[in-house]
């Protein structure tokens, strides 16, 4: 037990998805600038991440290994990840349209978020068991919502502060998130 | 050989198997969509870039159909797109165009200038030298035209008094020059608009300070405020700012007004068409 939440906490904090490993990018600087917008597209997001885990894992283990097609690994994930995306979208909308308003509009986005799609070949690189992939990608789905989340925080903050005209806009935003990196740099080595 | 037939078979199993499972979800889980969001969403780019402020073209279609959204607020689309939302939506395009207006009067001989200024002709470059503008007034019209650049409708043009002049007849409200002044003087305004409005920006709230920079300010007096009926002017920020829903053009305001800084909109946005 104690394993797996070492996993967790690892795939969180010191392994982030976004501050360390510079993943998903893109929802980062462009979906920040409202918390409200933040924080659906990190649940969106950690819910794929969680789905897409559970789907590839055993989709690779007991199809791509057994015919020796691991090279096949990163084409197939993505053509299933996409798909999956767009099924639950559909499951969504009907079955659950409050949660569909919520998160569902944000599901179209990240279908090729490579925040997702490294977590997956994560999981089968670092040669976990399903239960500890499955607590990897739970991890990493908490490390990116808390970057999200507190990324628009600063956000907020940042714009009733006087920037310097050169780096008003993205500039500003990098040197932040480089800031906010750095600190979660001192998470290094403690798990 | 083998191995790339096994990927073949592989491959194209787990493609046909999503395509069908992709198109019985769609036939099972369909749900009859807004006729007129699926229309809207038709005539959208559909790059899905976010510039309109909403995740997404189905995001702002549905908001857009709901009423929430403005008829143009496509950025990429630009004025094409927002005319096809219109025609879907029954709304015509014109009806909410909008013209720029240039809400400061203080031409050469009525504001001061700082000094001689010497450098680049360009406002945006004078206003980054660290002087704030070349006029006394900081929040002024510097006069060199970037705004008249930057319209590609040649519908400003650099008048006599150094101030641009609007061409109603050919402005589109694209607000290309609201973007490139400097000094946020040029706004957009709905051409059907009606009621008074401010033709100054200095927000300086030190009433001596206006009086000696320039001519034609708003000196915060608040005469407009206390001669209003009908509570529809109020100084916010140093600007008096009106609620076009309750000003009924009485001309109170602007008769009141000792530094002639309020007009009527509909006298100043003239199309002759």
């Amino acid at each position: 037990m104690s394993d797996l939440i070492r996993i967790f906490l690892k795939s969180c904090f010191v392994d982030n998805v976004v501050l360390i490993q510079f993943l998903a990018l893109c929802p980062f600087i462009g979906m920040t600038g409202d918390t409200g917008k933040a924080t659906g597209m990190g649940i969106a997001t950690s819910f794929v991440m969680v789905l897409a885990t559970a789907v590839t894992y055993p989709l690779y283990y007991f199809v791509l290994a057994p015919f020796g097609l691991e090279f096949l690994k990163i084409l197939i994930f993505v053509l299933v990840i996409a798909s999956l995306v767009q099924l639950v979208e559909f499951y969504l909308k009907k079955a659950a349209p409050a949660l569909y308003s919520s998160m569902g509009v944000y599901l179209a986005l990240i279908t090729t978020n490579c925040a997702i799609l490294a977590v997956t070949l994560n999981t089968i690189s670092k040669q976990y068991n399903f239960v500890e992939a499955i607590f990897y990608a739970l991890g990493a789905a908490c490390g990116f919502l808390l970057a999200m989340v507190l990324m628009s925080g600063i956000r907020q903050k940042m714009k009733t502060a006087e920037a310097p005209d050169f780096l008003k806009g993205t500039p500003i935003l990098f040197i932040a998130a480089g800031l906010l990196s750095m600190s979660f740099g001192g998470f290094a080595g403690l798990i | 050989m083998k191995t790339i037939l096994i990927t073949l078979i592989v491959s194209f199993g787990l493609a046909f198997l999503l395509g069908i499972l992709l198109g019985l979800f769609k036939k099972i889980f369909y749900i009859p969509v807004d006729e007129k969001i699926a229309k809207v969403r038709e005539v959208l780019p559909g790059a899905n870039c976010g510039a309109c402020g909403y995740p997404g073209c189905d995001a702002f279609a549905a908001a857009v159909a709901a009423g929430e959204a403005p008829v143009n607020g496509c950025a990429a689309g630009g004025p094409s797109v927002a005319a096809k939302v219109g025609k879907v939506l029954g709304v015509s395009a014109d009806s909410v165009k909008n013209v720029a207006v240039r809400t400061c009067q203080g031409g050469n001989t009525i504001a001061k200038d700082k000094g001689s200024y010497v450098g680049v002709k360009s406002c945006s470059a004078a206003k980054t030298l660290g002087i704030n503008g070349t006029k006394q007034c900081s929040f002024g019209c510097m006069g060199f035209g970037d705004c008249v650049e930057a319209c590609k409708f040649d519908a400003l043009h650099m008048g006599e008094n150094g101030l641009p002049i609007v061409n109603y007849d050919t402005c589109t409200g694209c607000g290309m020059c609201v973007s490139a002044c400097p000094q946020g003087i040029m706004v957009l305004v709905p051409e059907n608009r009606k009621g008074s409005i401010a033709l100054c920006s200095n927000r300086n709230p030190v009433k001596t300070a206006v009086f000696k920079q320039c001519k034609s300010a708003c000196i915060k007096c608040g005469k407009c405020e206390k001669t209003c009926r009908y509570d529809a002017i109020h100084v916010i920020n140093g600007i008096p700012l009106v609620q076009y829903d309750k000003c009924t053009s009485c001309k109170e305001c602007i008769e009141a007004c000792p530094t002639k800084v309020l007009t009527l909109v509909e006298g100043l946005v003239k199309v002759t068409q």
